[in-house]
């Protein structure tokens, strides 16, 4: 990181009319940085996703109702078990990284097949847990607690759909083509790869954000300002 | 498509700039280019008219798409302004504009004018236009989605305009959408309305997103052989800094849409407290109006600089070109505009002074506030400095560009008064207020998007715009918008509320009937003023004087493509290869008064090096 600020910064600084600028800048290719347009794409999207979630996020810190036992969307197993899922997830993608790194291509289709299936039932896992809070008298409606966790669950889950849609594009192409040809399509999977990863560090920060900001905090926070 | 790109599918940016890449050294061939070695782009080329002109992936038809409709919003959100200036200068002159139309009229110029008409005209429009060309790339990363951007940004205007036909009409709570009363009974358009206008700004938002992501794609990593990022345009540089701005600061808008959505559909509470309503506790509490409020501003106020920024770029060209002269302090300009972007995203609570927020906030606050006209003083004397002494050619296109910069110091100065505290708090809900930011965000803008059509317009039809009727156009739209604002900062100081559907008889505000009077003419005729340009487009296309190449001897790329007006592809068989900056104007020992990108240094071996 601090590599590209130093950068950034010795780029603002050239004297692009100067001749000695001028012969070392004609040589330059056009690219920023040295990474594909599907990564710098997914980049992007992370900027965006992170600004969304951590509205989301402030919102809900903004608004704990007092007297909301913070803890009680921590209790249930199902919540566990789906982000243990989301973890699975993540590790297949994992391996399927790395079996592009050593060019080992046998187990790519299959790992994709488990990835996008592990998903699905994620998201099925999900649809069961608010069946479960709805049927326990915890509507979207209840309070600002139930209502900040439906509508990130919500747009974690639309995230995650896009993110299937465009799985299920890689891995339509990947699965019609020779194992020796899945190496060409290493971008779009990395870039598949490194957003699931992000949609399971966004996932973890709600649920961590939720175990932190519980009513003893907010009174020691309180005690603080006071 | 070119060789040198066929045959070169690898990508190894290496560059004095390139993160992670190498550096390359002076080379003893000063006219020495570096192979190609990023792939050429394959385009999708339409077949039929469908493909060609509606649902096309050419960047270029895309910007005229968003420019039309834009333009088109512009005029409903002009109509809209007629209206109300019709029932504040002559009360009750007609009828259908109850109280309830006129707040509806507010709440929808507001939104019109700013998110529809001014974002989408300067992002959509210009920086699909302007960024590949003036980069020297064939088209943006992905047309396709660039395609359904605009078609997203299509149907989120259907809706909008859908609002003003649905039972309750378009929503009235103001163009800041405040909960509570936006969703609650009594607030003009609280049913329908209100849900499309939430809907509408969605779909923008993810319309915009797939466009932004296309802009900055484009210029970080597509640039042609040459063209360092500090070699690009001020433009590009504005559209670019103004769409990081956008993708940060829209999701604030898009969460307060969907929450506020919720609250009104679901019956959720995010933004709305315990309410007793004729003696009845509503089933909302819990919730945070002022939620809403920072919400909003962290979206508008970086919102300001997302359509000032574009201008800032913009406009640096347009000085430059008809000054003929280098613009003065490139780097500082760029600097300021990375700054203003930057700073933007920490003043957004002077919009708050007034909401009861703690004063440290807004101590705060007032500072950034003051902070930020530093870097955007930087730029106004820039644009001067590149003035003086310059080859200065008094056409249209610099009418706009000296009327810009006079109301745009006028508007930002009104700005720093609002910016402290003290003054804000008793002038917030006056005139003066809407003064300041018709003036530094409505009508600057204005005059540098009419410099930029005037200025462009030879290079997308290929023929110049009458300067007769420009000159016209021109002084009507200055004067008349000056007729309009300037009185406007009175009536504030003398108290004269804003977002009052009448000014009841007050003895205090007499002289504010004969002003407002006058303020209404004026708008007339600056609205009016509009259609010359709208008549000159016609007339122009029709029988205009054929404008060549290069019409204004400018020296950066949208001007140096084989063919003018540009084909899909942009630049034939190869693409250009940049050896300078855009900025070379009378450069001493030069031939010309101008040194295109293009032109390699053994060409112009005699010249000397300017000075900025």
């Amino acid at each position: 990181m601090s590599g590209i600020l130093k950068k950034l910064f010795s780029t603002l600084l050239q004297k692009p009319w100067e001749k000695e600028q001028m012969a070392i800048d004609t040589s330059h290719t056009g690219k920023t940085f040295n990474i594909s347009e599907q990564k710098s794409a997914v980049i992007i999207i992370f900027g965006i996703a992170t600004v969304l979630f951590s509205l989301i996020f402030t919102a809900y810190i903004y608004s704990i109702p007092p007297g909301q036992d913070t803890m009680y969307l921590l209790k249930p197993n199902l919540l566990w078990l789906n982000t243990t899922i989301l973890f699975f997830v993540s590790y297949f993608f994992y391996k399927i990284t790395k079996d592009l790194e050593r060019k080992e291509t046998s187990k790519i289709k299959k790992n994709l097949i488990i990835v996008g299936g592990l998903s699905y039932l994620f998201l099925f896992g999900q649809i069961i847990f608010w069946m479960q809070l709805m049927k326990s008298g915890n509507f979207v409606t209840t309070n600002t607690y139930f209502s900040s966790f439906y509508v990130f669950t919500t747009l974690h889950g639309l995230h995650l759909l896009g993110g299937l849609f465009f799985w299920g594009k890689v891995s339509s192409r990947v699965l019609k083509i020779e194992h020796s040809k899945i190496l060409d399509q290493e971008k779009s999977i990395t870039a598949l790869s490194w957003y699931w990863t992000f949609l399971l560090i966004v996932w973890l920060a709600f649920f961590l954000m939720i175990y932190i900001f519980n009513d003893a905090f907010i009174e020691w926070c309180k005690s603080i300002i006071a | 498509m070119s060789e040198d790109y066929n045959d070169n599918k690898t990508i190894h940016a290496q560059s004095s700039e390139t993160m992670g890449g190498g550096s390359a050294g002076v080379t003893p061939d000063m006219d020495y280019v570096r192979p190609a070695e990023i792939a050429d782009q394959d385009l999708y080329h339409g077949h039929s008219f469908i493909t060609k002109w509606i649902f096309c992936q050419d960047a270029k038809v895309i910007g005229v798409q968003y420019f039309l409709l834009a333009t088109f919003t512009g005029v409903v959100g002009l109509i809209l302004s007629w209206l109300m200036r019709l029932q504040l200068g002559f009360p009750g002159a007609a009828g259908f504009v109850t109280a309830e139309h006129y707040y509806q009229f507010v709440t929808m110029h507001g939104m019109i004018m700013v998110v529809y008409f001014l974002t989408a005209l300067f992002l959509g429009g210009f920086g699909n236009y302007l960024i590949p060309l003036m980069v020297g790339a064939r088209d943006m990363v992905f047309p396709y989605l660039n395609m359904v951007s605009f078609w997203s940004f299509f149907v989120a205007v259907a809706v909008l305009m859908a609002s003003f036909f649905v039972p309750g009409g378009p929503t009235g709570a103001g163009w800041t959408l405040y909960p509570p009363q936006t969703i609650l009974e009594g607030t003009p358009g609280s049913g329908a309305g209100i849900l499309l206008m939430c809907l509408s700004l969605i779909l923008f938002v993810a319309g915009f997103t797939m466009g932004g992501l296309n802009y900055l794609i484009t210029v970080l990593q597509a640039r042609t052989r040459g063209m360092t990022l500090m070699r690009m345009p001020l433009t590009v540089w504005g559209i670019f800094t103004a769409t990081v701005l956008a993708m940060l600061a829209f999701p604030a808008l898009l969460v307060g849409a969907l929450m506020m959505s919720l609250d009104k559909v679901l019956g959720t509470s995010f933004f709305m407290p315990t309410i007793l309503k004729a003696g009845e506790v509503l089933e909302y509490g819990g919730g945070s109006p002022i939620l809403f409020q920072h919400l909003f501003w962290f979206f508008g106020h970086p919102e300001v600089y997302i359509v000032a920024l574009p201008a800032f770029g913009i406009i640096s060209d347009l000085i430059s070109v008809h000054a003929r002269k280098n613009i003065f302090g490139y780097r500082m300009m760029v600097w300021a505009i990375v700054g203003i972007g930057a700073l933007s995203f920490f003043v957004w609570a002077h919009h708050m002074y007034v909401s009861g927020m703690n004063p440290w906030f807004g101590f705060f606050f007032a500072t950034t506030t003051l902070i930020i006209a530093v870097p955007t003083a930087m730029k106004v004397y820039n644009w001067i400095l590149t003035l003086w002494r310059g080859n200065i050619r008094m056409n249209t296109v610099m009418l706009w560009c000296l009327g810009f910069i006079v109301t745009f110091v006028n508007g930002g100065i009104t700005g720093i008064f609002l910016g402290n505290v003290s003054v804000d708090v008793p002038l917030s809900d006056t005139y003066f207020v809407v003064a300041h930011f018709h003036m530094v965000m409505g009508i600057a803008p204005l005059m540098v998007i009419m410099g930029a059509v005037y200025h462009w317009f030879p290079l997308v039809a290929g023929r110049f715009l009458s300067e007769k009727l420009g000159k016209w156009h021109f002084w009507l739209t200055f004067l008349g918008a000056y007729s309009i604002y300037f009185p406007m900062h009175y009536l504030g100081f003398i108290g004269v509320p804003r977002r009052y559907y009448e000014m009841y008889d007050s003895p205090y505000v007499t002289s504010a009937v004969g002003m407002n009077e006058f303020i209404s003419l004026a708008a007339f005729l600056v609205g009016a003023a509009q259609f010359i340009l709208i008549y000159n487009i016609i007339k122009t296309l029709k029988t205009g004087k054929p404008a060549g190449k290069n019409p204004w001897k400018a020296n950066s790329l949208e001007w140096l493509t084989p063919t003018v007006p540009p084909e899909h592809g942009n630049w034939g068989d190869r693409l250009p290869v940049v050896h300078r900056w855009p900025y070379d104007f009378s450069v001493p020992g030069a031939k010309d008064d101008y040194i295109t990108q293009t032109t390699p240094p053994s060409e112009v071996s005699n010249t000397g090096v300017e000075k900025t």
